[in-house]
């Protein structure tokens, strides 16, 4: 563990050198423990292709007007491809479909921006984010379509040609182009897509019967029924993404059944993401100024889970078992589960004969002798299966039934395959370079293995494989994340239950630092929504506008405070 | 012994404004120590589970096992019984499966295991049913214990598996427990209620709340002699035996069902002594094996903010506080050898119990309690 988490290996991002050396090592173990091959492969390693990173490849848009001049803007102050726009070029009318949101009928609220419109071969303008005056229920809807990736696919599917955004002169970040995103695709979502400049804005709706800042105003009550309006510009954009494609490996092999193997499912899996963040620059480090660009360790996240399935391999081949344990160390799950999606999609072994997958997560910084397994709800067996083990194992353990959770279990829950995460929990180093070796328990760490191993065991030996429970994805986080477009610094504790948010830190001088709340407080209470857990933390955001004071009610020592929180911008 | 869900909500509606008074009354008398829950209890953890809740673990006398009550098997809503092995994490089904159960209890020196269950009635399938269709309804109610007067206690013989029937009187017979010696099982009854003709103010009483008729009775081992130790209005349970089986301790409601305190007396009911005094709800009190004091649940902090406390064996001094966490904390039973704590609580999140257990610091206890003021008389 202390190896993977050395300087020596760079900070493992994916693709990089330090990965490959991480992936070496990780290999070499593997064989010194009797870890074979997959049926059918030469060694232990299993490449894919990935996005890195993309930037603009040189975005042109011309707006010519009927009465014939045409202004035409490159750069990336007035226009910018979306990450996800195919490499086009496009010639037509423009028109502008306000906010271009549509709401599916299900969610019991009539809202389709196209309702009036054709956009049929023309250049879709829109808005981006959401009405921003409507009321907090309908806006909490409405923020879920909000995403630029779905008002694209809206305007794909209603025969549009190409879609460019703009940011409203009464939005947060108004007139700037919308900053080219991480997005690890590895081809274009089917239309051209871009965001432009307010001068951009100016020019397309030159000649028209009303201005953008007015039009915006009507559309931001929230009332649907404001009508698309014709822009009388045509529009020749040419849309170019470049999107730089690297190889990254994950390390798989298999301890073979050392019985006749159980008919029912004959796999076990049992992996960890061994990649972390090189040196941060790629988006979700948290390092402050002073560290920033330096080595991120990954002690914990996830050296320790490595160390962890490489032990349990260790551990698990002094048994016999009854079905094939396969051993998994993913690469890119940092930049959005790429390693173990990619396992899913391409599987080696068919996904329907793998009996569950066991994820390890950040499980070395045990405190109070508390641990955390998560994804208990994809399948009834796990809460015999857990209280069993834990009676010798002995950790305070918090057992969650949601699977929905952002590490590698999650591609599995995906694939309708029975899952468990472990974890020990974020903390204040989460993502930077601080998350070093010293700081991990590794006395705890060899019992997370002990504790995991009669699991899998368990799982191995049993007649039957454990039927899979598909749990339902709590009703409002739909598009959660897109829709937010504030930041308010709170970092959530995951690990420990509480009634309400309980903070496992702020960010330094971030909005929650500004208004004193800091690590252990629980938020119970945000801009008048009641919060009992993440969820309706996330719901709550929703409804926040950026630098608008609102209302905080937390505890501190079980004692109830309030302060006044300031919201920023997210960008 | 008796489930704490019962507890909350019997007396949650009734108990609500008089409680707050008093809890004015008693806020300045929050002790001031600097003591935490870290000095009692380490290495704490969640033992069960599986399933929807379960609570009420009593150790068997060579501290191997844990008996303990558990919603967790399809089709039957309700409490049933299990003996969980500490050492191989094995639980395994006590009771039949059928009807409601609680209150399971080792009888010392042989393989029994007594219980209290109405599955001997001929409705359980069907009380079974209904409340499965409730839940699934989505309605929720504040569960009840409906003190179901065909509540019988029985034995359970592990080697032959055969029960052996030891109540039959109409009324709620539960929250049994054996003495050291195996020889005599002390219990909580409603049969008051139902033996002799009531007053019609009595009869109003039993519709509302038939605990008010509890009392505490004492049997031998297989169920014969059985005799009444307690003679007060109010609802009287949780009995448990003295390490050397010569006292019982247990809790008293008053008549009222908004205040309980801890009590304890000889075996033939005499010399009954009144230990805790908070004005609350101080309940399922059980007696370290040192016999050197009590720990005990209480809601003097706030309503449903049940606490464990301890209190010396006599009484004489302020009652200390155990746990300092959120949730309820209650049912506490330390293991044989004194060293370990079993207890019943919702500190892992949610309104539903489990067990959970942690190392016990009999010094620090004994050394906290040699520390306590003597006790203030509150009221």
């Amino acid at each position: 563990m202390t190896t993977l988490a050395s300087d020596r290996f760079d900070g493992r991002q994916a693709g990089s050198s330090g990965e490959r050396l991480a992936g070496d090592y990780i290999d070499a173990e593997l064989r010194r423990i009797g870890v074979l091959p997959l049926p059918g492969r030469p060694d232990l390693f299993m490449p894919f292709e990935f996005t890195a990173g993309s930037r603009d490849g040189g975005s042109i848009m011309s707006v010519t007007r009927i009465a014939g001049s045409t202004t035409t803007f490159r750069g990336a102050k007035d226009i910018q491809a979306l990450s996800f726009s195919d490499d086009a070029e496009v010639t037509a009318p423009a028109v502008f479909a306000g906010y271009g949101l549509v709401v599916p009928e299900s969610q019991g609220v009539g809202y389709d921006s196209y309702a009036a419109l054709d956009v049929t071969d023309k250049v879709v303008v829109v808005l981006r984010y959401f009405p921003e005056d409507a009321e907090p229920r309908l806006r909490s809807i409405l923020a879920r379509y909000a995403d630029l990736r779905y008002k694209a696919l809206a305007a794909r599917q209603r025969g549009a040609r190409a879609l460019v955004v703009v940011t409203g002169p009464r939005s947060p970040n108004s007139g700037q182009v919308v900053p080219m995103t991480f997005d690890t695709a590895l081809a274009g979502s089917g239309i051209a897509a871009a965001s432009v400049s307010d001068d951009v804005a100016a020019a397309l709706f030159a000649g028209a019967a009303t201005t953008l800042s007015a039009t915006q105003q009507d559309l931001d009550s929230g009332n649907p029924h404001v009508a698309g309006i014709a822009l009388t510009s045509t529009v020749t954009i040419k849309t170019s993404v470049v999107r730089e494609r690297q190889t990254a490996r994950n390390v798989i092999g298999y301890l073979p059944a050392t019985t006749q193997a159980a008919e029912d499912k004959p796999w076990v899996v049992v992996g960890a993401h061994y990649d972390h963040l090189g040196h941060g620059d790629q988006g979700t480090s948290l390092a402050s100024k002073d560290d920033a660009g330096q080595i991120h360790h990954g002690a914990d996240d996830n050296a320790s889970g490595t160390a962890a399935v490489i032990a349990l391999a260790e551990a698990l081949a002094e048994y016999p078992r009854r079905r094939n344990v396969l051993i998994a160390l993913w690469s890119a799950e940092e930049i959005g589960l790429v390693g173990s999606s990619a396992f899913v999609n391409t599987p080696p072994v068919p996904v329907n004969q793998i009996a569950a997958y066991l994820n390890f997560d950040m499980v070395g910084r045990m405190s109070d002798n508390k641990l955390v397994v998560q994804a208990a709800g994809t399948s009834p067996v796990w809460g015999r299966a857990l209280e069993r083990a834990n009676v010798a194992a002995g950790f305070d353990l918090t057992v969650q039934p949601d699977p929905y959770l952002p590490t590698d279990s999650a591609s599995f829950n995906q694939a309708e395959i029975v899952s468990l995460n472990f974890t020990t929990g974020s903390h204040a180093d989460y993502h930077k370079p601080s998350d070093t070796a010293d700081k991990i328990s590794f006395e705890d760490l060899d019992r997370v293995v002990e504790f995991a191993a009669a699991i899998v065991r368990a799982t191995a030996d049993a007649e039957q494989a454990p039927p899979f429970t598909k749990v339902d994805q709590p009703a409002s986080r739909g598009g959660s994340i897109a829709g937010v477009r504030v930041t308010t610094g709170t970092i959530p504790d995951y690990a420990t239950e509480a009634k309400g948010l309980l903070l496992g830190g702020v960010i330094g001088g971030g909005p929650a630092d500004q208004a004193g709340l800091m690590k252990g407080d629980i938020i119970v209470e945000i801009a008048g929504q009641s919060i009992a857990n993440i969820y309706d933390y996330t719901y709550a955001l929703e409804l926040l506008k950026v630098n608008q004071p609102v209302k905080v009610v937390y505890t501190r020592m079980g004692v109830r405070r309030e302060t006044a929180l300031t919201p920023g911008a997210r960008r | 012994m008796l489930l704490f869900t019962a507890m909350f909500t019997v007396h949650a509606v009734r108990a609500l404004p008089a409680l707050a008074g008093v809890l004015l009354a008693t806020a300045t008398l929050v002790s001031q120590a600097p003591l935490q829950e870290r000095d009692f209890l380490s290495r704490v953890r969640r033992l069960t589970i599986e399933g929807r809740r379960a609570g009420e673990g009593y150790w068997s006398s060579d501290g191997r096992r844990l008996v303990f009550q558990s919603e967790r098997e399809p089709g039957n809503p309700f409490y049933q019984i299990y003996a969980l092995d500490l050492a191989s994490g094995d639980a395994v089904r006590i009771s039949p499966g059928m009807g409601k159960t609680t209150c399971a209890f080792f009888r010392p020196g042989s393989d029994e295991i007594l219980f209290a269950s109405t599955h001997h009635d001929p409705k359980s399938k069907q009380y079974q049913q209904e409340e499965i269709d409730f839940r699934a309804s989505g309605k929720e109610r504040r569960y009840a214990w409906d003190y179901d007067p065909e509540m019988e206690i029985y034995s359970y013989a592990e080697k032959t598996r055969a029960y052996a029937r030891l109540t039959s009187a109409r009324g709620y017979d539960a929250e049994a427990s054996y003495s050291p010696d195996g020889q005599w099982v002390a219990f909580s009854s409603m049969r008051d209620a139902y033996n002799r003709s009531l007053s019609i103010a009595e009869q109003k009483q039993l519709e509302v709340d038939p605990s008010y008729f509890g009392e505490i009775y004492l049997m031998r081992a297989d169920g014969s002699g059985q005799r009444r130790l307690t003679n007060v209005i109010g609802y009287d349970g949780g009995p448990f035996f003295s390490p050397d089986g010569t006292r019982i301790v247990w809790r008293r409601f008053d008549e009222a069902g908004l205040i309980a305190n801890v009590w304890t007396m000889k075996l033939d009911g005499t010399d009954q002594r009144q230990i805790t005094d908070f004005g609350s709800m101080s309940w399922a009190p059980y007696i370290h094996p040192s016999g050197r004091y009590i720990i005990f649940a209480s809601n003097k902090l706030g309503f449903e903010n049940f606490e464990l406390f301890m209190v010396d064996i006599d009484g004489r001094k302020e009652p200390v506080r155990v746990t300092y966490t959120e949730g309820f904390d209650g049912l506490p039973v330390p293991s044989p050898d004194g060293t370990q704590l079993a207890w019943t609580a919702t500190r892992a999140g949610g309104s539903q119990g489990q067990i959970f257990l942690a190392q016990w610091n009999h010094e620090k206890a004994l050394a906290a309690l040699a520390a306590a003021p003597e006790k203030a008389r509150s009221r």
